[in-house]
Formats: structure tokens, C-alpha cells, sequence
């Protein structure tokens, strides 16, 4: 049922890195390096060269396994950065490695090599392939390498069981809903066992119900699979629902990179603390953080260790007694009761 | 933003100069250079014989050498004979296949769209030629469609993928492709005469080439379209640049591909019908004999004939656009329907029914005739009174006028003029060396006659089409009323036109004119339409709460801010009227149109050529004032 069919084998799991990426859009892009370079703001340089500095200077790393997910709002550059992540656009300066091979320095011949192997793709709009069924466009990655058709089929069967499509598989795209085209979307991407996945704003064309819905989803693959995944999005609860780490991203440069609490906690800027202000902690705590250990106390219904204080409120408004924390092996860990949640409510307000 | 400055007063005081400016020069040009040269008789042909006789003496050379020379034994004979023998081989499959199997084959061609009713009627449209007699002259005509349809594609739809992928190759062929689509078709037979001779080869030569355009346009257009994320899908699982063309990009192209198909189709159809001129048979040299012996019924049957070819096509080309794959028959339907059509056929041979049943001939519509003589004698009153008004009123005051009263430096200077004004420097530059050519090459009366009768043609176009087409761009009802009728006008061939107007008006100018508005209305309303229905309904309703009355705003935001489409709708008609010139110089319209018809049957290859030059350049004149004027009309581009 999982992706990977051999639990043991060696986490099929890749490091993403960049350094000193730099993106430019226009006719003269040298000159805009400089004038980037002097820390001139983007709009100066747009109307002095007519160039867009699309992303500028932003370094990061992935470890294998970890979701690193950039945050910014429309404009900020996020989907010209991950473009140049994934090389669908050349990168103006800077390089690109995974696995510490260099990806901006491979020729097209490499560079398909290590697509067909290692990474994977969902787009915003889900870039399916209407002419395609539901199977074969799941199965395109594999196709691709010349996998027989026989086996290929068999594999995008067994994806498709996996994203929730048991049976759609005769379908056009076209013909199912949006959550399901994009669920579609995931398969394809995953059907070719990629090391690194690329996420690009994947859930944002979806409603609220289904985005959460597709969140929870990834969640629970990601549980299994450990990829490494760089995740897009301009929804900061998104954001902190799925990063490991997160980076804020403002005119094409990283403000802070941190994870949910440590931007929380300590906004390297005020552009940072504008959208940690609007975020209620209930959603960034998790149970982990108010526990108390256990002291032999009646305990009623019990809580995943990583489950957010918000999805707790309500297990223990429904509870007579404090609830259990139990780690992922299900051993108790702590008990978490009604001051301990009210404590974090009153510092909310 | 900044602030008013004095220049601004000082505008109010030249406004007078300003505004009136340039009709002062016109009119002071227009003055002094008729008293300084209107004394001066045509214009100077100095290039007169300069181009037409090596051109002759190429056609006299190529006569001579056809047999010896490499470039043919080597090239064109062969070429020759190769389209040659697959004419043959279509048209002899055709016509041995039983008669019935056609019929069915366009049946279930249509069929594939799941619309059993136009299935039927199309099915039986295509029975029809038969019914009156024409069965193998359609197929003649059918099997000259078909191999030039298919050599349009073979090489139309690797241009246009070529043009999808290098930017530049699409910069060179863009402008070369909308070049060809000003040239009337008959222009493009010339030099195919002289490379292949008489005969339905050099027909499909000139048909391939004339309905390229579409195949190539839209080819590019549909690949471009395809969503950049699916490309990019492609790409991120490693995808080469030919698996991403021939597993995504194309398969997804393939519905606007085969819109271009379509139009391909129906534009081979318009010049494979005007190919008689070629001697190529088929439909059109039927419909030019009977209407030259005054059998006019036989006349009405033909042209009925490609009215149903026509319709057959086009059914079969919308059939094959439809996008929805989920609602296609399956492979195993398909499979099916050809078994089927095979095991039908083998029952026709095996039960002697094959060759069409010879219920009716053309005879049926002999009554016709005297029908249209007695409409014709007792309506002379009508159609002699329109004559008169047209020709005596309008168009031989105007083209003595052009040609007799006025010096050309004159017409020179006007037409520099309006360029200018129009479109700036460039389009007085291009309009004044385009004329200079025209009279050097001393075609010069002859264009302005051409004009003449092609002004009266538009401006009667015009006066039919743009009102009809705000009616029917604000009214549902009659948009839903009239959209199938100039659907089904818009596919019929050109040439058929020509036979309601010579039944009611014999020969002469107007006959020419009267097909060219009839040919010409129809893109008029469409397009005309099209742009007052496409006027945001937030601009009609923002302009009725300022209280406005409908006349108000039909005419203070709808007609203006459909200005530039309706424009694109009179650049339409005039190309539509320019393509008729020639054939109506085939009923006695004179002019340039004479001059080609009878060139092409006397085989005078360099007058030939520059009758089509001089056509051509009048088109390209036509052509980029009215564009320039509707790019005018556009309203300023958005900041970004
Ligand atoms: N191909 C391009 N050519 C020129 N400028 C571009 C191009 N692509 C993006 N830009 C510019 O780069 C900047 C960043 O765009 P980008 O699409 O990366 O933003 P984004 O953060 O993904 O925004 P959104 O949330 O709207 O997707 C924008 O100003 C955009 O106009
Ligand atoms: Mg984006």
C-alpha cells in the first residue's frame, strides 16, 4: 500500500541546497546584478533597467526528509524561485545542488537524468494532460523513462489506490473535481518515486474545505514516505501546518527561515511579525509544549504528541478529565489539562 | 502628472493651425499639382515591357525546353506526373468504391460528434450531385480537394510547428503568411502555369499554396496555447524535447490544428472550384460552361452541388474538432464503422449496385429556366433601374474622373496624403511606392477601374453589413435567426455567388459587383457583430446609470468601443471583394479581372503577372489602411 514497497531499504531521500541564487528578468541583467548587489530596492533598478529582480540572494538548505515551505505574497518571487530550483528557469547567479551535485551546472542530457530519477512537480494549476486518462497521466513520468506499458499501469494503479482514486483511473482529468484533479496531480508526481518534490502553490486553486482536506492528505503521506519536499504557498497557516522550517520571502529575498516557533517567537523583522501577529499560537503549539507529566491522575481520551492546542481544545472540552499525550508509538508521554490551555489563550489576547 | 504648463494655452491658439493643417496641404497640393500637370495623359509606363518580357521569354524558353531542360525532366515533369498519378489513383478509388459508401463515410464521419440529425443531413447532401446527374464531376473535384489538402497539411503542419518553436522562424513567416492571404487566389496560377502547363496539376499546386495559410497559423497558435504547467509537467519528469512535442504538445494542439484543417478545407474548396480557369474540370468548369450557354437551371444545380460539398466538408471538419475525448466513440466504434463500410462495399460489388442510379439529370431544373427568364424580363424594370443608377450614377463618372480628369500626380499626392495621415510616414511611403509601381508597369488605368468598381462594391458591402450586424449584435433573437444562415453562406465558394447575379443581371459591371457584396456581407455582419456583442456589459451598464437612453449608449460606448472590430470587419469585406475581382472579370466586370482571365487563357504569362502584381498591390494597400485605421481606433493599451 505505501510507496515504498521495501520498508528498509535506504531512505530514497535527497539534500536540496542553494546558495546565493539571484533571478533577473529583462534585457540587461548585469547591470541589475550591481545595482542588486549595492542593496538597491526593486522598483529602483526595474525603472533604471528596465529588469525584474525576481529573487535575490536567497540561500537555503534541505535536509533529506524535511518539508521546507517558502511563504510570501503574490509577487514576492516564490514561484521564479522554485522554477529555479527545479532548473525550468536558469538561474541568473548563484547554484543549485542535490545531493551536492550541481544542478545548475548540468548539461540537458544530466539534467533529464536527474529528473527522471530524482525529482517531481505539482503545479498551482496541476499541469494535467486533458488528452490523458486519469491512468495515463499518472503513469507519464514512467512512460517517459520507457517503462512497458504493462508495468507502468500496474504502478499508477497502485499510486492512484494510494492518493485516494481508487477507480478513476478510465477517467478524463477534465471530468473530476478540483481537490480530485490535483489529487491526480500528486499521483503523477509521486508515481515516479521522485527524492525531492516540488510544490508550487499546489492546494491555493482549491476551496478551503478540500485545501484542508489535501493538507491532511499530504501530511499523512509525507508520515511514510520522508521525501524531501519545498512547498510553496502564500497561506501562512498552511505554512505552519506543514513545514519543518519555513522561510518568509519579501521582494524576491528570505527575511527570516526558522520554524513555526522560532518566527513566532522571535520575527526577524517587522515584516516577519506582521504575519506571526495574525496567527493565533493555539494553531503553532502543539501538545508537546503545555504538557505536564503524568502523575498517576485520571486521564480521559489522549492526543498525538504533535496534534496543535487548537485541535486538542476540542477533544478536551468534550473530556471530563485531562487528556493523555501519547507519543507516535502510542507509549503516554504527559497529560495535558484545561489551565494548561487556558494559560496559552490568555497570553493569545 | 506634471503640472499644466503655458505650451498648453499657447496649443489653444494654434488649434486652428493644427486642426486644419493638413486639409490645407491637401487641398493646396490637390490644386496646384492639378493646374502644374493636368495637362498630362495616364502615367508614364517606363517599365512597361521591363518585366513582362523576360517573363515571356521565360514562358517561350520553359516551352521549348520542357522536354530537354534538368529543371523539368529533373523537377517539375516529375513532380507533374507524380500528383498527377495520385489524382488519377483518388479519383478512380472513388468512383469505383459503390456510390452509397461515400455517403455512409461522411455519415459517420459526422456522426462522431454524436449529433445524428446533421449526421443524416450531411449523409445526405453528399447524395445529392448524384441525384442530378454531377456524381463524377463532384468526385473530380473531390479527389483535386483531397490530394491538395493533404499536401497543405504535410507540409503546413511542420511549418507551424516550427514557427511554434523558434520565434524567429515565426517573425519571417508571419508576414509572408499574411501576404498570402491578400493575394486572390487566381494570382497563384500564373506561375504555377508556368512551371507545371495546363491541367488540374498546376490546380493542386496553386490550391495547396493558396489554402496554406490556416494549417500553419493555427498549428503555431494551438501548440503556443497548450498550458505552460503541462509543458512544464513534461519537462520535470525528464521528458525530451520531442517527447513533450509529440506526447503533449501536439495531442493537445490537436483540436486548433484541426480548425486550421477546416479552414484549409473550405478555402481549397473555394479555389478548387475557381480552378476551371486551369482547365482542371470538375464542378466549377460545369458551372462556367452552363452559365456561359444561358443554362441557367443546370447552372443552380451545380452550384446547389458545391453548396453541398461544401456544407459536407464543413460538418465533417466540426465534427473532427470536438475536444471532449471523453464523449469520442471508442477505438473499438471506430473499428467497427471502417469494417463496416469494407463489408458494404464487397456487398456492392457482390450484388452489382456501384455505380450511381441514373434517376434524375440536370434536366429536372430545365423548368428553372424559364422561370428565371420570365423573372428577369418582367423585373427588368428593377434590376435596369439599379443598373443605371450603379453604373451610370456612380461608376463611370468616378473612374473617368480618376482616370481621365485627374493628373496622377494628383491621386499620387492623395494617396500619400491619407497614408500619412492614417498611418504615418511608413503606410504615405508604402502607398506611394506601391501606385509608382502600378503606373510604371502601366497598369495604371486599369487599377483605378478595378478600384472603382471595388469602392462601390464596399461601400454597398459596408451600407448592408455594419448596420445588420449591430442589429444583430444587439438582438438575440435575430443573432440566433441569422447565425446559421451566414454560417452555412460563409462556407460556400466564391464562384457560386456569381450565378444569382448573372441570373438577374446578365453581363457587365454589375453582376461582378453584385456577387462581390453578396460574397463580401456575410464576414461583414459576422464580424461587425461579434465586436458590438464583445463591449464589456459593465461599460452598457455603467453608461445606463448615468441615465443614458438606449440610442445613447448604442452610439456613445457600444459603437465605439466596438470601433476597431467593426473596422476589422470592413478590412474583411474589402479583402473578400478584392478576391472577387477576378471572377468578376469572367462575367464582363473588365478592369484587371478581364485582364487575368484572359491572360491565363491565352497563356500570356507576363501580362499575367502583372495583372496580379497590380491586384495584389491594391490589396496591400486596402489592406494596411484599414488596419492602420483600426489600430487607430484602439483604445490606448492598459499600463502594465
Ligand atoms: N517570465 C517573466 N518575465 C518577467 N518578469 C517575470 C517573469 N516571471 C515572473 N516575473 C516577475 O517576477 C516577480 C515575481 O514573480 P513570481 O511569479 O515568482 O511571484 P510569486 O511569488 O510566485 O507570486 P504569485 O503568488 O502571484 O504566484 C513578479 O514581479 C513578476 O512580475
Ligand atoms: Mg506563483
Amino acid at each position: 500500500m505505501a510507496i515504498e514497497q521495501t520498508e528498509d531499504a535506504a531512505p530514497t531521500t535527497a539534500s536540496l541546497s542553494a546558495v546565493g541564487v539571484f533571478k533577473v528578468f529583462g534585457p540587461k541583467p548585469d547591470k541589475a546584478l550591481q545595482m542588486a548587489a549595492a542593496g538597491e530596492p526593486r522598483d529602483e533598478i526595474l525603472r533604471a533597467t528596465g529588469n525584474t529582480v525576481a529573487v535575490r540572494d536567497v540561500s537555503f538548505e534541505v535536509t533529506p526528509g524535511e518539508t521546507f515551505v517558502v511563504m510570501g505574497l503574490s509577487g514576492s518571487g516564490k514561484s521564479t524561485l522554485v522554477r529555479c530550483i527545479a532548473r525550468l528557469t536558469d538561474v541568473t547567479r548563484g547554484r543549485v545542488t542535490i545531493n551536492d551535485r550541481d544542478l545548475t551546472a548540468m548539461d540537458d542530457q544530466e539534467l533529464r537524468e536527474v529528473r527522471r530519477k530524482q525529482m517531481s512537480m505539482v503545479f498551482q494549476h496541476f499541469g494535467l494532460f486533458p488528452h490523458r486518462r486519469v491512468i495515463d497521466n499518472v503513469a507519464y513520468g514512467l512512460e517517459i523513462q520507457g517503462v512497458p506499458r504493462e508495468e507502468r499501469h500496474k504502478k499508477a494503479l497502485e499510486v492512484l489506490d494510494v492518493v485516494g482514486l481508487d477507480g478513476w483511473g478510465d477517467h478524463y482529468p477534465q471530468q473530476l473535481s478540483g481537490g480530485m484533479q490535483q489529487r491526480v496531480g500528486l499521483g503523477r508526481a509521486l508515481a515516479v518515486e521522485p527524492e525531492v518534490l516540488f510544490f508550487d502553490e499546489p492546494f491555493s486553486a482549491l476551496d478551503p474545505l478540500i485545501r484542508r482536506e489535501m493538507q491532511d492528505e499530504l501530511l499523512r503521506l509525507q508520515a511514510d514516505m520522508h521525501r524531501t519536499i519545498m512547498f510553496i504557498t502564500h497561506d501562512f497557516d498552511e505554512a505552519i501546518k506543514l513545514g519543518d522550517r519555513i522561510a518568509i520571502m519579501k521582494d524576491g529575498e528570505f527575511d527570516q527561515i526558522g520554524t513555526a516557533l522560532e518566527l513566532l517567537a522571535n520575527p526577524a523583522t517587522d515584516y516577519v511579525r506582521e504575519f506571526t501577529e495574525d496567527v493565533s499560537r493555539i494553531k503553532v503549539l502543539t501538545a508537546w509544549h503545555v504538557m505536564r507529566p503524568h502523575a498517576g491522575e485520571a486521564i480521559g481520551p489522549r492526543v498525538g504528541v504533535n496534534q496543535s492546542i487548537d485541535e486538542i481544545l476540542v477533544v478536551l472540552l468534550g473530556a471530563e478529565d485531562a487528556v493523555g499525550v501519547e507519543d507516535l508509538s502510542g507509549e503516554l508521554v504527559g497529560v495535558v489539562d484545561r489551565e494548561a490551555v487556558i494559560g496559552v489563550l490568555d497570553t493569545e489576547s | 502628472m506634471t503640472a499644466p504648463s503655458t505650451t498648453d494655452l499657447t496649443g489653444i491658439e494654434d488649434g486652428w493651425t493644427q486642426r486644419y493643417g493638413h486639409w490645407i496641404l491637401l487641398v493646396i497640393g490637390v490644386v496646384a499639382l492639378q493646374v502644374a500637370f493636368g495637362w498630362v495623359e495616364g502615367f508614364p509606363a517606363l517599365l512597361d515591357h521591363t518585366f513582362s518580357d523576360p517573363i515571356d521569354d521565360f514562358g517561350r524558353w520553359q516551352q521549348s525546353n520542357r522536354k530537354s531542360h534538368w529543371l523539368f525532366t529533373g523537377l517539375f515533369t516529375p513532380l507533374s506526373t507524380g500528383v498527377g498519378w495520385a489524382l488519377d489513383t483518388v479519383e478512380s478509388f472513388l468512383l469505383w468504391l459503390p456510390w452509397f459508401i461515400l455517403p455512409l463515410a461522411v455519415f459517420l464521419a459526422v456522426a462522431r460528434s454524436k449529433s445524428l440529425r446533421l449526421a443524416i443531413v450531411a449523409g445526405l447532401a453528399m447524395v445529392y450531385p448524384g441525384l442530378v446527374g454531377l456524381w463524377e464531376v463532384t468526385i473530380d473535384t473531390l479527389a483535386l480537394m483531397t490530394i491538395a489538402v493533404f499536401f497543405s497539411i504535410l507540409i503546413g503542419v511542420p511549418l507551424g510547428i516550427w514557427g511554434a518553436l523558434r520565434p524567429r522562424a515565426e517573425k519571417v513567416m508571419r508576414p509572408a503568411l499574411d501576404a498570402m492571404q491578400t493575394v486572390p487566389a487566381p494570382v497563384y496560377f500564373l506561375p504555377m502555369l508556368m512551371l507545371f502547363g495546363i491541367g488540374r496539376v498546376p490546380a493542386t499546386f496553386a490550391t495547396v499554396i493558396y489554402a496554406l495559410p490556416p494549417v500553419v497559423r493555427l498549428t503555431t497558435l494551438g501548440i503556443r496555447e497548450v498550458a505552460g504547467q503541462a509543458v512544464e509537467a513534461s519537462e520535470m519528469f525528464g521528458a525530451t524535447k520531442r517527447q513533450t512535442m509529440l506526447k503533449v504538445q501536439l495531442p493537445m494542439a490537436l483540436p486548433t490544428i484541426m480548425t486550421g484543417v477546416t479552414q484549409t478545407i473550405m478555402m481549397a474548396l473555394g479555389i478548387v472550384v475557381l480552378a476551371t480557369l486551369l482547365g482542371a474540370g470538375g464542378l466549377g468548369q460545369e458551372i462556367m460552361e452552363t452559365l456561359s450557354l444561358r443554362r441557367t437551371g443546370r447552372g443552380i444545380a451545380t452550384g446547389l452541388a458545391v453548396v453541398a460539398i461544401a456544407m459536407v466538408l464543413d460538418r465533417i471538419g466540426r465534427a473532427a474538432v470536438v475536444t471532449d475525448r471523453a464523449s469520442l466513440p471508442t477505438r473499438r466504434t471506430a473499428f467497427i464503422a471502417v469494417g463496416g463500410l469494407v463489408g458494404l462495399t464487397i456487398v456492392g460489388f457482390a450484388t452489382g449496385v456501384t455505380e450511381f442510379p441514373e434517376i434524375w439529370e440536370t434536366d429536372i431544373f430545365d423548368p428553372i429556366d424559364n422561370v428565371v427568364v420570365w423573372v428577369r424580363d418582367n423585373l427588368s424594370w428593377l434590376t435596369r433601374g439599379f443598373n443605371d443608377i450603379v453604373v451610370g450614377e456612380f461608376y463611370v463618372p468616378v473612374r473617368d474622373l480618376l482616370t481621365e480628369t485627374v493628373a496622377w500626380p494628383v491621386l499620387m499626392f492623395i494617396g500619400g496624403w491619407m497614408g500619412w495621415r492614417i498611418g504615418g510616414r511608413g503606410l504615405a511611403i508604402f502607398t506611394m511606392s506601391m501606385m509608382t509601381a502600378i503606373g510604371l508597369i502601366g497598369m495604371w488605368a486599369l487599377s483605378l477601374d478595378t478600384l472603382t468598381q471595388v469602392v462601390a462594391a464596399v461601400l454597398m458591402s459596408v451600407a448592408i453589413a455594419v448596420p445588420l450586424g449591430i442589429w444583430a449584435g444587439r438582438n438575440r433573437r435575430v443573432e440566433a435567426f441569422l447565425g446559421p444562415i451566414l454560417d452555412a453562406l460563409q462556407t460556400i465558394p466564391s464562384l457560386v455567388y456569381i450565378i444569382p447575379a448573372v441570373i438577374f443581371f446578365t453581363v457587365g459591371v454589375i453582376p461582378g459587383i453584385i456577387a462581390s457584396v453578396l460574397y463580401a456581407v456575410v464576414p461583414g455582419i459576422r464580424i461587425t457583430a461579434l465586436g458590438i456583442r464583445e463591449v464589456p456589459e459593465e461599460s452598457i451598464e455603467a453608461s445606463q446609470v448615468f441615465g443614458a437612453t438606449p440610442r445613447q449608449t448604442m452610439f456613445g460606448v457600444r459603437v465605439p468601443l466596438a470601433a476597431p472590430t467593426i473596422m476589422a470587419g470592413i478590412n474583411q469585406v474589402i479583402m473578400m471583394v478584392l478576391a472577387m475581382v477576378i471572377i468578376s472579370g469572367l462575367v464582363g466586370g473588365g478592369a484587371l479581372g478581364f485582364e487575368t482571365v484572359s491572360a491565363v487563357k491565352r497563356s500570356d504569362l507576363g501580362k499575367g503577372i502583372e495583372v496580379g502584381f497590380a491586384i495584389v498591390a491594391i490589396a496591400m494597400i486596402l489592406d494596411r489602411t484599414t488596419q492602420a485605421i483600426a489600430d487607430r481606433l484602439r483604445p490606448p493599451p492598459a499600463l502594465h
